[in-house]
């Protein structure tokens, strides 16, 4: 029935831009159109005209409507959602914190996602190449990945013996801590140890 | 059999297990439930970080760490450990790794051999939560930032003594001018 008034609603706003437009190019009513007089329709004894909405009330059977007013708690319910479950209102949020080391936000015990993602783009580069380079072969040494002109700086002689190297042909990322495969101290040095004179 | 016994049965994991386990949505039941976690343990084995469902990560870290901890406790030459292995790594490959590189690596390790951490979700999408399981001593970055407000750290030293010499500074002022006050 909405379908139905819709459509008689659109046919009539054409009909009316119809003669707007003509009035607007032409400068006056569209013309007249020829009309013919049929004898046999005038002499039809005229019937009470039925719209087209009351013979469809008039056919057909009518459906199932509520019966009952839904609770005010249903209601509230809809509106506002669970508070536990699924709330639809816009709530502060109070678990977001600042990554100490970029300075985006995050979720407090997640992972910072600005941190994350440079981390996993070097990850999944680093994986294509070690996946490329050993293949099917039986896997005996530990891996270890090089940026370019790495090679030659090993913290102590000897330090990659034993591991299978990798190279990348690329520089280290500035964001890549340096000392991160470098141990702290190296060796036992010869340097005798002088004791701070004069404190306090 | 008594408590010493069991102990010496299992192994020891160095992981919080739950006590029940956790459902993993799978149309082919508790053999596509296995199939999945094999696939994943495999794939750990393999790429030694994964980004995963935390769900599924959760489960395969606790069948990962049993492996591990197996391997260093028999050894290659243990035939149930190595039908398990058998099982639970798909390309063969990674069976040498399993004894060669990992179990060296994690030999003197007193903590758990993977970690997982919480992967950072896009708001406000409402996404099931996804987490990253790596092993632990992987070749690549290191996921958490380097820390810089450890207390050993030489600036937090310096910084530390130089409030200590402040403080005495300012309560020796303080004690002086007491005592003038007292002796007017
Ligand atoms: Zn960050």
């Amino acid at each position: 029935m909405k379908g139905l008034l819709a459509l008689r609603r659109i046919q009539h706003r054409l009909y009316t831009d119809f003669d707007a437009l003509c009035h607007m190019i032409l400068g006056h009513a569209p013309p007249p159109a020829l009309s013919f007089a049929s004898p046999a329709e005038t002499l039809k004894p005229s019937t009470p005209a039925l719209t087209n909405v009351q013979r469809l009330f008039g056919d057909s059977i009518l459906r199932a409507v509520p019966k009952h007013r839904r609770t005010i708690e249903k209601r509230l319910k809809r509106k506002f959602g669970c508070i536990d479950d699924f709330y639809k209102m816009l709530m502060p949020r109070t678990d977001l914190l600042t990554c100490n080391q970029c300075g985006h936000s995050y979720q407090r015990r997640h992972l910072c996602p600005n941190c994350y993602k440079r981390v996993k783009d070097e990850t999944t580069e680093f994986q294509e190449v070690i996946e490329k380079e050993l293949g099917l072969e039986p896997i005996e040494q530990e891996v270890v990945v090089l940026y370019k002109g790495e090679r030659t700086k090993q913290p102590v002689e000897g330090h990659w013996n034993g591991k299978r190297i990798i190279e990348l042909k690329r520089e280290k990322p500035s964001w890549f801590c340096r000392n991160l495969l470098q141990r702290t101290t190296i060796g036992n040095s010869d340097s005798k140890d002088v004791q701070p004179s004069e404190l306090a | 059999m008594n408590q010493a016994e069991v102990s010496q049965l299992v192994s020891k994991l160095r992981i919080r297990i739950n006590p029940r386990h956790k459902n993993l949505k799978c149309p082919e039941g508790p053999q596509g439930r296995l199939n999945k976690l094999r696939k994943t343990v495999n794939a750990l084995f393999k790429y030694e970080r994964l980004e995963l469902n935390y769900t599924l990560a959760d489960e395969t870290r606790g069948y990962a760490e049993r492996l591990i901890s197996e391997a260093i406790r028999h050894g290659d030459t243990h035939k149930p450990t190595m039908e398990m292995a058998d099982y639970w790594i798909e390309e063969k490959q990674l069976i040498h790794k399993l004894f060669k590189v990992l179990v060296p690596r994690f030999n003197d390790y007193q903590t758990s051999y993977t970690m997982l951490y919480r992967a950072p979700k896009a708001y406000p999408e409402i996404v099931y939560p996804r987490s990253v399981l790596e092993l632990r001593g992987n070749p690549f970055p290191a996921i958490l930032p380097q820390r810089s407000d450890q207390r050993n750290f030489i600036h937090n030293v310096l910084l530390d003594e130089a409030k200590k010499a402040y403080r005495a500074e300012k309560y020796e002022e303080i004690t002086k001018s007491l005592e003038e006050q007292r002796d007017e």
